[in-house]
C-alpha cells in the first residue's frame, strides 16, 4: 500500500461549476477524498451525481473550479492521462469489452497503466508483464479461473467483478465507483461489499451509491448532493441526524 | 480457444495455398490469363487486408480506401512514365528522377499513401459514425476529380506506360513471376497483420472498436491508436495501387474513385470482417464471379448484390466465418 501524506486529501475538489443552459447540474461543489477512506456521494435521481462524476474523470469539462489528484491541479488532463495517474472508475452501467476474454480486459488495463500501448511486434497473450499482473488483480477481484471466460458472457455480478479488476490494474491511487451495487441482487450485493471493504486498503474510494445499505455499511464519511449542491458533508450519524438531509433525500422514515 | 485458433490458422493456410495452387495449376496448363487473374486476386486480397486493418479491427468504416489504392498506382504510373522518358519528376526544390525498379517504387507508393491516410484520417477520425464514412468519401473523391482535371498525366484517359518497372533477378513479364511478387507480399501483409492485431496495439485497437469509454478509462486514447491503424491500412493499400499499375502498366481517375473503395469493401465483407485471411477469399470470389457470371451477363453485379446481401443478413462472418463456424471474430 503506498504511503499516505497524513491527512492531505488524495482528491481534492474545489469550487466546481458546471451549468447546462439554466441548470446548474454543479453548483459550486467542494468535496475531499482522504487517504484510507470511503467517501459516499448520495443524492437523489437528477441530482447532478453522474456529471461531477464526469467532470472528475475528466469527461466533461467544468465551467469554473478546480480538481487536485495527489497535489497536481488536473483540470488540463484528458480522461486517459488522468487514468493513467491511477485515478480508477467504473461505470453505472457495466462497461467492457464484450469480445475479450476476462483475461484480454485486464491485461488491457494493465497495457493502458503502463503508458506503452504502442507495441507492435509481441503477441499481447505471450507477454508476461502483461499476463501476470492481470491474473493476479483477477484473483484479487474473486474471478479466478475465470480468466478463459468471454466477457460477454458473464454473469451481471461477475461483470461488476470485472471491472474492479480492471480497476485495480490502473495501480490505482482512487477509486470512483459509479453505482457498483445497481441491479445486484441480495447475495451479489453482499459479496460486493465485501471486495469494496476490501478495496479501500488499495486506495480511497468515492463511492456513488444508491443502496443505502451498502452506504451506511461500508461509508466513513456521505456527501449529499441535491440540485447540484452538497447540502451535508459528515459521519453517517451526522447524516442520519441532519434534518435537511432528511427531508430532501432520505424521507422521514430513515 | 487454441482449438479455434488453430482451425483459424488452418483456414487461412488453406486460402493462400489454393490461391497459389490456382496461379501454378494455370502457369503449368499454358493458361497466363487464369495466373493473370490469380495476380489480381492477390493484388485485391492485398488492398482488402490493408482495408481490413482499419474497418474489421478497427472498426473505422472507410468509403475513401481508394484514396490509398489510387495514390499508389499513380505514384508507379508516374514514376514509370519519367524513367521512361528520362525526365525529372521533381526538379525544385530538389530532384527526383523517375524509377523502373519495384523496390525503389514500392516504399514511394507507401509512403504516399501513408502521408495522405495521416492527412484524412487525422482530420476524420475526429468524426464518427456515418459523418466519418461521408468524410472519407469526400477525400477520396476530391483526389478523383483532381486527378480527372490534372493534363500532365493523362486527366481522363489514365496514364498508361509501356513497360512493366522491374524486379532484380525476375522478368516481372512472366505473368506467374510477376504472380509470385505479388503472392510474396500479400503473405507479408497477411503476417504483418496477425502480428500486429495480437500486439499490445491491436489489443487496443480491437478494444477502442469495441468500447471505446472503456478504453479511455484504463488510460489509453483511442484516437492516436486508430491514427495508426488508418496510416498501416493505407500504406498497404496504396502498396496493392502499386502493384495493381504494374500489372495493368495503367493507371486511371478510376483506381481513385470511389466504385473502387465500395469493391475493395466487398472483398472483406464477403470473405469476413476482420478476418485474417477474409479479404483474400472475398477477392478471389470476386474475380470468380467477375469472370463465370460476368461471361453469362453483362449484369452479373445484380447477383453479387443478391450474394452480397444474403452474406450480410445470414453469415455476418462471410466466408471465412461459415468454414470456422463462428458468427464473430475476438
Amino acid at each position: 500500500m503506498p504511503e499516505p501524506k497524513l491527512n492531505e486529501p488524495i482528491l481534492e475538489i474545489r469550487g466546481l461549476r458546471k451549468s447546462f443552459g439554466a441548470l446548474a447540474a454543479t453548483d459550486d461543489v467542494s468535496l475531499d477524498l482522504r487517504p484510507g477512506e470511503i467517501h459516499a456521494l448520495i443524492g437523489p435521481n437528477g441530482a447532478g451525481k453522474s456529471t461531477l462524476i464526469k467532470q472528475i474523470v475528466g469527461e466533461i469539462r467544468p465551467d469554473a473550479g478546480t480538481i487536485r489528484f495527489e497535489g497536481q491541479v488536473i483540470d488540463g488532463l484528458d480522461a486517459a492521462a488522468r487514468a493513467r495517474l491511477g485515478l480508477a472508475r467504473s461505470f453505472q452501467v457495466s462497461s467492457v469489452i464484450p469480445d475479450f476474454t476476462v483475461l484480454q480486459n485486464v491485461m488491457l488495463a494493465v497495457a493502458g497503466a503502463s503508458g506503452a500501448v504502442f507495441r507492435f511486434h509481441l503477441p499481447a497473450l505471450a507477454d508476461r508483464k502483461l499476463t501476470e499482473p492481470a491474473l493476479f488483480h483477477i484473483e484479487q477481484a474473486g474471478l479466478a479461473g475465470r480468466h478463459l471466460v468471454p466477457a460477454a458472457t458473464l454473469s451481471h455480478g461477475e461483470r461488476r467483478k470485472l471491472e474492479i479488476a480492471m480497476a485495480l490494474a490502473l495501480r490505482p491511487r482512487a477509486f470512483l465507483l459509479d453505482e457498483p451495487m445497481a441491479g445486484m441482487g441480495l447475495e451479489g450485493g453482499r459479496q460486493l461489499t465485501a471486495i469494496l471493504a476490501e478495496l479501500r486498503n488499495e486506495a480511497p474510494i468515492l463511492l456513488v451509491e444508491h443502496d443505502m445499505d451498502a452506504v451506511f455499511a461500508l461509508a466513513d464519511r456521505i456527501s449529499v448532493l441535491v440540485y447540484g449542491r452538497i447540502i451535508a458533508t459528515g459521519s453517517v450519524a451526522e447524516i442520519r441526524a441532519n434534518p435537511e438531509v432528511r427531508r430532501s433525500y432520505l424521507g422521514e422514515d430513515a | 480457444m487454441q482449438q479455434t485458433l488453430n482451425r483459424d490458422t488452418a483456414v487461412n493456410l488453406a486460402i493462400f495455398a489454393l490461391l497459389v495452387a490456382t496461379a501454378l495449376g494455370a502457369h503449368l496448363a499454358g493458361n497466363g490469363f487464369t495466373v493473370t487473374l490469380a495476380t489480381k486476386a492477390a493484388i485485391f486480397g492485398l488492398a482488402g487486408v490493408g482495408l481490413n486493418l482499419a474497418l474489421g479491427y478497427g472498426g473505422l468504416i472507410s468509403f475513401g480506401h481508394a484514396a490509398f489504392f489510387g495514390i499508389g498506382g499513380y505514384i508507379t504510373g508516374i514514376l514509370a512514365s519519367h524513367a521512361s522518358t528520362g525526365t525529372p519528376v521533381l526538379s525544385l526544390p530538389f530532384t527526383v528522377m523517375g524509377s523502373n525498379e519495384m523496390l525503389g517504387i514500392w516504399p514511394m507508393a507507401m509512403l504516399a499513401a501513408g502521408l495522405a491516410a495521416l492527412v484524412i484520417g487525422a482530420l476524420s477520425l475526429r468524426t464518427s459514425g456515418v459523418y466519418f464514412i461521408m468524410v472519407t468519401l469526400a477525400f477520396a473523391q476530391m483526389l478523383y476529380y483532381f486527378a480527372i482535371s490534372w493534363p500532365r498525366y493523362g486527366g481522363e484517359d489514365g496514364l498508361s506506360f509501356y513497360v512493366r518497372n522491374s524486379f532484380p533477378g525476375l522478368n516481372t513479364f512472366a505473368p506467374i513471376q510477376y504472380f509470385a511478387i505479388c503472392a510474396t507480399l500479400l503473405a507479408v501483409a497477411l503476417v504483418f497483420t496477425a502480428v500486429v492485431t495480437q500486439s499490445r496495439f491491436g489489443l487496443a485497437l480491437q478494444a477502442a472498436r469495441q468500447n471505446s469509454q472503456r478504453t479511455v478509462a484504463v488510460g489509453i486514447r483511442p484516437y492516436a491508436i486508430r491514427l495508426t491503424a488508418f496510416v498501416l491500412s493505407g500504406m498497404i493499400v496504396g502498396l496493392a495501387g502499386s502493384l495493381y499499375a504494374d500489372l495493368n502498366r495503367f493507371v486511371s481517375p478510376a483506381m481513385l474513385s470511389w466504385h473502387m473503395s465500395g469493391e475493395i469493401m466487398v472483398f472483406v465483407i464477403l470473405g469476413g470482417v476482420g478476418r485474417l485471411c477474409g479479404p483474400v477469399a472475398g477477392a478471389a470470389l470476386f474475380i470468380l464471379l467477375e469472370h463465370v457470371l460476368g461471361g453469362i451477363s453483362d449484369y452479373w453485379q445484380a447477383l453479387l448484390g443478391l450474394l452480397l446481401l444474403a452474406i450480410v443478413l445470414f453469415a455476418p462472418g462471410g466466408l471465412i466465418g461459415i468454414v470456422t463456424k463462428r458468427g464473430r471474430h475476438a
